[in-house]
């Protein structure tokens, strides 16, 4: 129950960080998007049973405050965490750079999922001209955020069990 | 008359003596205001001794003053400090107000010239993401609030309203790629949709080649569509590009609103007829 109470108070603070505090301090491409660090955190270090559906929720509690699409990042986060998932027994997920590299990567997967889905989907023509040049910081910055989080021993550790 | 004299001598010596003071005291009267040799004699021997005396004396009194300021200048620099953190936070604060005065008096003015009903609200969030443009206010369908209503500030529109909750709603922006608005060009009456771009941005679409467009032109609500009522700023031309072959020309859109700085916004309360 406590851990839970924890977890909902760190999903919480990402969120309000993300769609409140970050917009007045950060200019648009360079505002971390806490929640798929999250999710590399679940899929590399966490040893929960639900990390498939945490992540989806993830993707969804984003979807609640960024575009219009309900289920879009629920989709591409939800992607991020099996591909991250299959290969994950042959990681060193000790490894700090690791995860950094890891995050880096989800950004720019679930960026080109998201832009995949809007472009076969979606009525948002020339989305790519936003989305792509937007991708390379986005992904830079969540890195850069990794590094900070992951070097606090309570996400530098990786759980028993995994 | 000797033993008289020895007997009374202290008597007699002690009148003269007063005697003589009274008569000296007398005889100084007159040049009250002037120094006689003897008080001149006195004063000029005792300057330089009463200066240095002084002197020493403001050291000393300098030394004591100094230390006694050292014991609470600590405590004084403390409270004063505290005090100018306090009295900047209320400039501060104060100079917030007025700007926010300002700014909700424009919105009140604009409430009060336009023919719907409106309601202000405050901004309280954006996109998560960077390639989508929206907006979280602080109000929702208990204020009477509805997806597809306009929402505006002095300046011109802002988007409309997508994905109400409760009490809080969300903005679809005018610079959102899902965006799309009836505009007409102000001076020439051309007319096309405005679509976001993202960045920041907009284009006017489907302008045909042949209509007059030029930059600086304003783009305003044309009223078609039913979302915005007709009239409304949207933006300006900020290129015109005509290619050699094609229907329609390429011209992009400054918005009239600064939407990076918006914090109070004001949602027109009128129910769009599809």
């Amino acid at each position: 129950m406590i851990r839970f109470v924890k977890i909902s108070f760190i999903v919480i603070a990402a969120l309000l960080s993300q769609v409140t505090l970050f917009p007045g301090y950060l200019r648009d491409p360079f505002q971390p998007n806490l929640l798929i660090i999250l999710v590399v955190y679940l899929v590399l270090r966490s040893t929960t049973r639900f990390g498939g559906p945490a992540a989806f929720s993830l993707g969804l509690l984003q979807d609640c405050f960024s575009g219009l699409y309900l289920g879009l990042n629920g989709f591409s986060f939800l992607c991020v965490y099996l591909l991250l998932d299959k290969i994950s027994d042959r990681l060193y997920t000790n490894s700090r750079y690791l995860i950094i590299l890891a995050v880096f990567l989800a950004t720019i997967v679930s960026g080109m999922l998201n832009l995949l889905l809007l472009v076969i989907f979606s009525a948002a023509n020339g989305i790519y001209t936003t989305l792509l040049p937007a991708l390379l910081p986005q992904a830079l910055v969540n890195a850069l955020i990794a590094s900070l989080i992951f070097s606090f021993p309570v996400f530098g550790v990786v759980e028993e069990g995994r | 008359m000797r033993d008289l004299y020895s007997k009374y001598k202290v008597y007699l010596f002690t009148g003269v003596f007063l005697l003589v003071a009274l008569i000296f005291y007398s005889l100084n009267l007159k040049n009250k205001e002037h120094a006689n040799p003897l008080e001149r004699g006195v004063m000029n021997f005792m300057t330089p001794v009463s200066r240095i005396v002084a002197a020493g004396n403001s050291l000393v009194t300098g030394i004591w003053s100094d230390y006694l300021n050292l014991v609470n200048v600590r405590r004084e620099n403390k409270e004063l400090r505290q005090s100018v953190t306090v009295l900047n936070s209320r400039m501060l604060e104060n100079r917030e107000a007025l700007i926010a005065n300002e700014r909700l008096k424009k919105l009140l003015e604009l409430k009060s010239s336009l023919q719907i009903p409106s309601l202000a609200v405050a901004v309280i969030g954006e996109d998560g993401s960077p390639w989508f443009k929206t907006l979280v206010i602080d109000r929702g369908e208990a204020d009477g609030l509805a997806e597809g209503m306009p929402v505006v500030t002095v300046s011109g529109i802002v988007g409309r309203l997508v994905k109400v909750a409760a009490n809080s709603s969300r903005v679809l922006l005018l610079t959102d790629h899902a965006s799309g608005v009836a505009a007409v060009v102000q001076r020439s009456r051309a007319r096309g949709v405005v679509k976001g771009k993202g960045g920041g941005l907009c284009s006017l679409e489907f302008a045909l080649r042949d209509e007059d467009v030029k930059v600086g032109d304003t783009v305003i609500t044309s009223g078609i569509g039913t979302v915005f009522p007709k009239g409304l700023p949207i933006g300006e031309v900020t290129m015109v590009k005509k290619g050699a072959y094609g229907i329609f020309q390429t011209v992009e859109l400054r918005p009239a609103v600064t939407i990076a700085k918006l914090e109070e916004v004001l949602v027109l309360l009128q129910q769009r007829h599809d």
